[in-house]
C-alpha cells in the first residue's frame, strides 16, 4: 500500500516536471525541440508496443499510418479555405455568411478565378490545424480498418512483410503523386498556431515552442492514458490471449476478429494524430518519412524500452531520440577520429541485437518492475509463512 | 451528423482564427538626440564628436535604423561608409552606446572568447554524403585560414556543423539547434534544396543571417528574405546554360533524365522550357535516387530515338545510368550526353563508368585555366587535405563561410543587421571567383529579371567539360563551352 | 494514353469482380462443406477474368478447385489487361515495337536469374529455420563489397572469380557466426516468442552491418570492372551480324535484342551456382541431410542428423547466396553500403511469390519480377512516373499474394 502511494507520487512529480519544464527550459528552445520530437516518437513506440507487444502484431506499417495522418492534414490545409463571400467556381458550402471552399486538385486554382467574382474586402481564411488533424485521425482509423481486415489471416513473417509491402505503396504514391503532395520537397503544413496563441496570461508567436510542446505533451499523456487503459481492461486481456494462443482464445470464447481489428484501429489512429501533429509543429511532411530507417527507429526504441510495456517503450523513446542528438558530436581517440555521425547508428544496432537476446524485456521495463515489484518478494514470503502457518495449525 | 461535425469544425476554427496578434512594443529609449547631417560629416567623426569614441559608430547606426522602423523620417542606414546630406539621424547618448556595445558582447556567446558560426551539411543517407564530406573539408580548411589571420573580430571562429541528412524536417532542427542551442551568429552551407527550403525559414524566424551553399532552386532567394544569401548558381541559370550549350551542339531533340527529388524535377522543367523557346524538343524520364538497374528506361530512351542525352541524375544514380547507358549502346560514345557534374571526380568516374569517354559535363565555378590565386591556393589545400579535386559544392562551402567571415569583420559586430548591411555591399575574392550581392534591400532586382536574384551571386563562372581520353584527369579535360573560354573543339561521337 | 478509359475500365472489372469473387467464393464453398482452401484465390481469378459470366456458375456448379481454375482464368486475365492496354494506346512502344518488347523481356529474364539466385538463399534459410532474414540484402551489399576491396584495393590484379570466391567465404562465415551467436537461442529456449525475436534480431543485424558498412568504407560509389571483356564476335559475318554480334560491352543477337555483358555475365554466374546448388542438394549427403531437415526436423534427429548443425550450415549457405549474388552484380551497379535495401525488399517479393520455402518457387518468382519490372519500366505511358512507381509493382504484387494465397505459387500448405 505504501509502495503504490510512493508510485503515484513518484508519477505525479515526473508529470508536474514535465508540466513545468518549459519554464526551466525557456531560453534552450533546442531542448524544447527535442523534448516535442521525442513525445512524437514516445508515442508512436508504445503505441507500436500495443499493437505488437500486447497483441503480437508485428507490423511494420506502423509510420505508414503516421503519414497518412500527416499528409491527410497537410491536404486539408492545401485544399480547404474559408471566405466571406462565395468564389461561384469552387465546390462550396455555406456555413453562416462565410463559404467553405475546396479548392481543386487538378487544373486551374479555382480560388484564383473565383478571386474575380468576389468582392472587395472578401476575406480568405486558412482553417486553423485542428479540424485537418482530426480528419487525419480518422483517414488513420480507415486505414488502420482496412489493414486490420486484410491481415486477419496473416501471422509473424507474413504480416511483417505485407505491412512493408503496404508502408512502401504508401511511401511510393505521396513520392509521385507531386500534383497533390508535392512529392519529394514534401508537403508544407502551416504551424499549429499561425496567429500564436496566449497561455497563462502571456502571448506566444507562431514559432514559440511552448504551445507546440503543450500539444504534444497533452497528445502523449491522453494516449498513454487510453493505451493503458485498454491495457488493463479486457481489451488487454483479450489481445494478449490472442497473442498467446489464437485458437484457444477463440474457443474461450474471445471475439478474436473483432479484438485484432480493434487494436489496428486504435493504434493506428494514435499514429495519425501523432503524425499530423507533428506535421504541422515540423512544417513539412516528406515521403522520407516512410523510409525503412525511421520505422526501424520506433521498433528499436519499443524493444530497449521493454516491448511488453506501453510505460517502457516511451521512456525508452524519450531517452534513445535525447541520446541520438546529443551523440552526433564527434570525439578523437589519439590519432583516430570518430565520426560519430554514422557510428552512433553502429552502436544503436549493436545495442538492439544485444538487447533482443540478453534482455528480452529490454532495459528500461526492468527497473520499472523493480521499482513498483520490489516490495511483492516480501509480501509473497509473509504470504507463504501465513499459508505455512495455517496448515500448521490445520494439521494441529 | 455531417452537419455536426462541420458544426464542430468551424467552432473551433472561430476560435482559433479570432487569437488577436499582440505585438510586443520595445520600451522607448532617450537621452539621445536627433540630428541632420550635413555635407563632411561621416559616421566615425559623428561619434568621435559626440560619443569620444570613433570606433562607437556602429551604435549611431543602430539607433537610427531602430527609429527608421517605427517613424519613417529617420534615415536607414545600410552601409556606415555612405550617409548623405539632409538625412536624419540619432545620436544615442552615451549610455545608450554603451548598451548597445555590452549587447553586442553578449550576443558574441556566452563564453565570449570565440565567434559562434552554423554550418549546414549532408553526413548520412538518404542525404548525399560525398558531397557532405566534400563540404566538411572545405568547412575545415576555411576555418583554419579565418583563424590563421586573426579570426573575426579579433576572436577564433568556432564552427560547428550539424548534420542534415538531405531531410527537409532535419533542416529545420539542424537549423533551430545551431540559432537557439548553440547561438551561432550566421549558417553558412548546406547541399539539397529541399533542406535549404525549410531551413531558410528558422533563419527568417530567428533573424539570423545565411549564405547557402550548393542549393540551386530559384525559390531559395525568391522568398527575398533579407537574411538569406546564396552563392550557389540558380536553377534556372543553369538550365538556361545547358539550352544554350545544347543549342550549340545542333540538337534537335532531347531526353533528359532527371532525378525525383526537389533538384531534379524543378531543373527538368525549367531546362524543357529554356529548350522550347530554342525550338529543341525534350522528353523527361524519371527516376528515384538509389535506382540501380536502368534497362527498361534505356530502352525505351532509345525507341525516343534523341539526338543528345541530359543527365540530371546525382550521385551513384548517375554512375549507373551513364554506364548502362553505355552499354546498352546510347552512351557517350554513341551520341553526345551530357554526363552529371559528379563527372568531375574524375577518380570516382573512370572506376564507374568506364565507358564514359566523350562525356560532357557542366563545371560550376572556374575552369582551372581561369584560376585565380584564391582559387589554386585552395584546390592545392584541399588536395593536401584529402586527396581528392574539390567539386563545386566544396569550393561553395569554402566561399559561403569566408564570406561571412569577411561580413562580419566588415560589419563590426554580430548584429544581424550589421552583418546583412555588410554582405550586401561585400566584395570578395575566393574560390569561386570575385562574390558580390547586387540585389537586395538597397536595390531591388529589377522586375524584368525577377525575385530569384534576391541575394544572389550574378556571375557565377560554369563551364562545359569533355573528356577526350579514357580515364583522362578532369583538371587536364579540356573546355569545349562557352566559345570565349573553349580550349578545344568539342568532339561528336 | 489515347483512350485511357479502356484501360481503366478493365481494371475496373478485373479489380470489382475479383473482389468481389475473393471474398464471397469461400462462403458458397463453406456453406456447401466443400474444401475452402483455395475458394478464395480460384474465385478471385474466376471473378476478374470472367465476370459474373463466370461466377454464377461457378457458385451454381461448385467444382472441385483444382489449379486449372487459377491458371486459366490467369491467362484470361493477362489478355484481357494486355488486350485493354493496347487498345488504350495503341501508339505505346509495347504495343508496336516488337524489338523493344523482346529486349525488355530478355533483360527482365536476365536480371531475374541474378534475383532469383538472391531469393534462394532467402528460402532455403526459411524452409530450415522457419526465419526471414531482414537483413539479406546486407549480405548482397557486402558480397560485392567484398569483391571490390579484393580485387580493387587489397590485392589489385587478384582475377575476379578468386574475388567472388573471397565474398563467399566472407559472407558464409558472418553468416554462421551470427547463426551461432543470436539465432541459436531460439532453440533453446533462452527467449521468448523465437518467431517475433527472429524478425526483430536480423533487422538489428542488417541496421548494424549497413552502417558498420557506411562508417567503414564511406560513401562514395564503387564499382569493379567487368569481370570478363568478350571478344568481338559477329556471326554469320561482320558487315551482316543478323544472327549475334558481341562486343565489349553489349551482345546483339537477331539485330533485335541486346544484352549488357556484364549482365550476361552475372546471370551465367548464377546459372552456374544454382546448377551446383541443386546438385549439392541432391546429390551430396549433407545437401539431403539438409533438405530432410526442412521436411521434418523431429524425423531427421532421428536418424542422426544434427538439425543444430544443419540450421548454422543453411544459415550460412542462405547468406552466401545473398553475398554471391551482390558480388556477382557489383561489375554491372555502383555500389554503395545502403544498395542491400531495395533488394531485400524484392527478395521478399520474391520468396512470397514462389511460396516461402519453396526453391523452385524462388527461382521462377525471380524470373517473375524481373519481368514484371521491365513491363513497368517499359509500358507505363507517362515517363515520368514510369521509373518512379518500380519500387511498387513488386510490393503490389506482395501484398496481392500475401491476400489471396499467403503460400504463393509452389509453397507448402500452412
Amino acid at each position: 500500500m505504501n509502495r503504490t502511494k510512493w508510485l503515484w507520487g513518484l508519477a505525479a512529480a515526473v508529470g508536474l516536471l514535465l508540466i513545468a519544464a518549459p519554464a526551466l527550459l525557456e531560453s534552450y528552445p533546442y531542448i524544447m525541440h527535442i523534448a516535442i520530437v521525442a513525445f512524437f516518437y514516445a508515442i508512436l513506440a508504445s503505441s507500436w508496443s500495443l499493437l505488437a507487444g500486447y497483441a503480437g502484431q508485428f507490423s511494420f506499417g506502423h509510420m505508414a499510418f503516421m503519414a497518412i495522418g500527416a499528409y491527410t492534414a497537410g491536404i486539408f490545409g492545401k485544399y480547404v479555405r474559408l471566405t466571406t463571400a462565395p468564389t461561384g467556381v469552387c465546390s462550396e458550402i455555406p456555413m453562416g455568411n462565410h463559404w467553405l471552399v475546396l479548392v481543386n486538385f487538378f487544373g486551374d486554382n479555382c480560388l484564383e478565378l473565383g478571386k474575380a467574382n468576389m468582392p472587395v474586402g472578401t476575406l480568405i481564411y486558412r482553417l486553423p490545424a485542428l479540424p485537418g488533424i482530426i480528419l487525419g485521425i480518422i483517414m488513420g482509423g480507415i486505414f488502420g480498418l482496412l489493414v486490420g481486415v486484410l491481415v486477419l489471416r496473416l501471422r509473424r513473417t507474413y504480416l511483417a512483410l505485407f505491412t512493408i509491402g503496404f508502408s512502401e505503396i504508401v511511401r511510393v504514391t505521396f513520392n509521385a503523386e507531386i500534383d497533390i503532395t508535392n512529392g519529394p520537397n514534401g508537403l508544407e503544413l502551416a504551424p499549429l498556431f499561425p496567429n500564436g496563441v496566449h497561455l497563462f496570461g502571456f502571448y506566444f508567436n507562431s514559432a514559440n515552442k511552448i504551445p507546440p510542446y503543450y500539444v504534444m505533451l497533452m497528445l502523449f499523456l491522453v494516449s498513454m492514458a487510453v493505451m493503458y487503459w485498454l491495457s488493463i481492461s479486457r481489451f488487454g486481456l483479450f489481445i494478449r490471449s490472442i497473442r498467446e494462443d489464437e485458437e484457444a482464445a477463440a474457443a474461450l470464447g474471445v471475439h478474436i476478429v473483432r479484438y485484432k481489428v480493434l487494436v489496428f484501429v486504435v493504434t493506428s489512429m494514435i499514429a495519425a494524430a501523432a503524425g499530423a501533429v507533428e506535421a504541422h509543429y515540423i512544417g513539412v511532411i516528406t515521403p522520407n518519412i516512410l523510409l525503412i530507417l525511421q520505422m526501424s527507429l520506433v521498433i528499436s526504441m519499443a524493444v530497449i524500452g521493454g516491448l511488453e510495456s506501453l510505460v517502457g517503450a516511451a521512456i525508452g523513446a524519450i531517452i534513445i531520440e535525447f541520446a541520438l542528438e546529443f551523440l552526433r558530436t564527434s570525439f578523437t581517440i589519439g590519432p583516430i577520429v570518430v565520426d560519430m555521425t554514422t557510428w552512433r547508428l553502429v552502436f544503436f544496432g549493436l545495442l538492439l541485437m544485444l538487447t533482443l537476446r540478453f534482455w528480452t524485456n529490454g532495459l528500461i521495463y526492468p527497473i520499472i518492475q523493480r521499482l513498483t515489484r520490489s516490495g511483492v518478494a516480501e509480501e509473497t514470503v509473509a504470504m507463504r509463512q501465513a499459508a505455512v502457518e495455517g496448515a500448521v495449525e490445520g494439521q494441529g | 451528423m455531417k452537419k455536426k461535425l462541420l458544426n464542430l469544425f468551424l467552432i473551433a476554427a472561430m476560435l482559433l482564427v479570432a487569437v488577436p496578434v499582440v505585438a510586443a512594443a520595445p520600451p522607448p529609449q532617450g537621452g539621445g538626440q536627433d540630428y541632420v547631417v550635413v555635407a563632411d560629416d561621416w559616421l566615425s567623426k559623428l561619434a568621435d564628436k559626440f560619443l569620444g569614441d570613433v570606433l562607437a559608430y556602429p551604435a549611431i547606426t543602430y539607433y537610427t535604423n531602430q527609429k527608421n522602423a517605427e517613424d519613417p523620417s529617420y534615415a536607414k542606414i545600410t552601409n556606415s561608409d555612405l550617409i548623405e546630406v539632409g538625412w536624419k539621424i540619432y545620436i544615442p547618448s552615451p549610455e545608450e552606446a554603451q548598451a548597445y556595445f555590452d549587447a553586442q558582447v553578449a550576443k558574441v556567446g556566452a563564453t565570449g572568447d570565440t565567434i559562434k558560426i552554423g554550418a549546414l551539411a549532408p553526413f548520412s543517407a538518404p542525404g548525399a554524403v560525398v558531397g557532405g564530406t566534400q563540404m566538411k573539408a572545405a568547412f575545415e580548411i576555411a576555418v583554419d585560414e579565418i583563424n590563421a589571420a586573426g579570426g573575426v573580430l579579433g576572436k577564433p571562429v568556432e564552427l560547428i556543423i550539424v548534420d542534415t541528412e538531405g531531410l527537409p524536417e532535419r533542416g529545420t532542427a539542424a537549423m533551430e539547434r545551431l540559432i537557439n542551442q548553440d547561438k551561432v551568429v550566421a549558417v553558412v552551407g548546406e547541399y539539397h534544396s529541399a533542406v535549404g527550403l525549410t531551413a531558410k525559414e528558422v533563419a527568417h524566424a530567428n533573424h539570423i543571417p545565411v549564405v547557402f551553399a550548393e542549393t540551386w532552386n530559384d525559390k531559395i532567394t525568391a522568398s527575398k528574405y533579407p537574411e538569406v544569401f546564396r552563392v550557389a548558381p540558380l536553377s534556372s541559370e543553369v538550365a538556361a546554360l545547358d539550352a544554350n550549350f545544347i543549342q550549340s551542339l545542333g540538337a534537335k531533340k532531347v531526353v533528359i533524365m532527371t532525378e525525383n527529388t526537389g533538384y531534379g524535377i524543378p531543373a527538368a522543367e525549367s531546362t524543357t522550357e529554356r529548350l522550347a523557346e530554342r525550338g529543341i524538343e525534350a522528353v523527361t524520364f524519371s527516376a528515384d535516387i538509389g535506382t540501380q538497374d536502368f534497362s527498361g528506361i534505356i530502352e525505351r530512351i532509345k525507341a525516343e530515338n534523341p539526338d543528345l542525352i541530359l543527365v540530371l541524375l546525382t550521385g551513384e544514380t548517375s554512375y549507373n545510368f551513364q554506364q548502362q547507358a553505355a552499354e546498352a549502346g546510347i552512351g557517350p560514345q554513341d551520341l553526345p550526353m551530357i554526363c552529371n557534374q559528379v563527372a568531375d571526380n574524375s577518380e570516382a568516374f573512370w572506376s564507374n563508368v568506364p565507358d564514359g569517354n566523350l562525356c560532357f559535363y557542366r563545371k560550376i565555378g572556374l575552369a582551372p585555366a581561369l584560376y585565380t590565386p584564391e582559387t589554386q591556393a585552395f584546390v592545392d589545400k584541399f588536395f593536401a587535405k584529402t586527396g581528392e579535386t574539390p567539386q563545386s559544392y566544396a569550393m561553395e562551402a569554402y566561399d559561403s563561410l569566408k564570406i561571412m567571415a569577411q561580413a562580419i569583420n566588415e560589419a563590426g559586430s554580430t548584429d544581424a543587421d550589421a552583418i546583412i548591411a555588410a554582405l550586401e555591399n561585400i566584395s570578395y575574392d575566393g574560390a569561386l571567383g570575385h562574390i558580390t550581392f547586387p540585389y537586395g534591400i538597397n536595390n531591388p532586382p529589377p522586375e524584368d529579371m525577377g525575385d530569384k536574384w534576391w541575394h544572389q551571386f550574378p556571375d557565377f563562372a560554369a563551364t562545359f567539360i569533355q573528356y577526350q581520353e579514357p580515364g583522362q584527369n578532369s583538371a587536364d579535360a579540356p573546355v569545349v563551352f562557352p566559345e570565349n573560354l573553349k580550349t578545344a573543339d568539342p568532339i561528336l561521337p | 494514353m489515347e483512350h485511357a478509359s479502356y484501360f481503366f475500365l478493365a481494371l475496373l472489372w478485373i479489380v470489382g469482380w475479383g473482389t468481389v469473387g475473393a471474398v464471397v467464393t469461400p462462403r458458397i464453398y463453406g456453406r456447401k462443406d466443400l474444401d475452402v482452401s483455395q475458394a478464395s484465390l480460384a474465385g478471385a481469378a474466376t471473378g476478374a477474368a470472367g465476370g459474373p459470366f463466370a461466377l454464377l456458375p461457378l457458385w451454381y456448379l461448385t467444382p472441385e478447385l483444382t489449379w486449372k481454375w487459377v491458371a486459366i482464368p490467369s491467362i484470361v486475365i493477362v489478355i484481357i489487361f494486355a488486350g485493354s492496354f493496347a487498345a488504350a494506346d495503341p501508339n505505346n512502344l509495347c504495343v508496336t515495337n516488337s524489338g523493344f518488347v523482346a529486349t525488355q523481356l530478355v533483360n527482365g529474364l536476365v536480371i531475374g536469374t541474378i534475383y532469383g539466385l538472391m531469393a534462394l538463399g532467402l528460402t532455403l534459410i526459411f524452409s530450415i529455420l522457419g526465419v526471414v532474414s531482414f537483413a539479406h540484402g546486407e549480405f548482397y551489399m557486402l558480397g560485392g563489397m567484398a569483391v571490390f576491396y579484393l580485387t580493387d584495393v587489397w590485392f589489385p590484379g587478384l582475377h575476379p572469380l578468386v574475388g567472388v570466391l573471397g565474398a563467399a567465404v566472407l559472407t558464409f562465415v558472418i553468416g554462421v557466426i551470427f547463426e551461432r551467436l543470436f539465432l541459436r537461442a531460439m532453440n533453446t529456449g533462452q527467449v521468448e516468442r523465437p518467431g517475433e525475436y527472429a524478425i526483430l534480431v536480423t533487422f538489428g543485424l542488417g541496421f548494424f552491418l549497413q552502417y558498420l558498412t557506411l562508417a567503414l568504407v564511406g560513401a562514395n560509389p564503387k564499382k569493379v570492372p567487368r569481370f570478363f571483356e568478350y571478344p568481338t564476335i559477329s556471326l554469320p559475318s561482320a558487315d551482316n551480324p543478323t544472327l549475334l554480334k558481341v562486343t565489349a560491352g553489349t551482345i546483339k543477337m537477331f539485330n533485335l535484342i541486346s544484352i549488357p555483358s556484364p549482365r550476361f555475365t552475372a546471370a551465367l554466374i548464377a546459372l552456374i551456382l544454382l546448377v551446383l546448388l541443386m546438385w549439392f542438394l541432391y546429390y551430396t549427403w549433407i545437401g539431403k541431410a539438409l533438405r530432410a531437415v526442412s521436411q521434418d526436423r523431429q524425423a531427421a534427429a532421428v536418424t542422426g542428423i544434427n538439425p543444430d548443425t544443419m540450421n548454422t550450415l543453411a544459415f550460412g549457405l542462405g547468406t552466401m547466396l545473398a553475398g554471391l549474388s551482390g558480388a556477382s552484380l557489383v561489375q554491372v551497379f555502383s555500389w554503395v553500403p545502403w544498395v542491400g535495401i531495395p533488394a531485400s525488399a524484392r527478395s521478399f517479393v520474391i520468396i512470397v511469390l514462389g511460396g516461402m520455402g519453396s526453391l523452385p518457387g524462388a527461382f521462377i518468382g525471380g524470373l517473375i519480377v524481373g519481368l514484371v519490372e521491365a513491363a513497368g519500366a517499359g509500358c507505363v505511358p507517362d515517363p515520368q512516373r514510369a521509373a518512379s512507381y518500380i519500387p511498387a509493382y513488386g510490393m503490389l504484387i506482395l501484398t496481392l499474394v500475401l491476400l489471396l494465397k499467403p503460400t504463393g505459387l509452389f509453397g507448402r500448405e500452412l
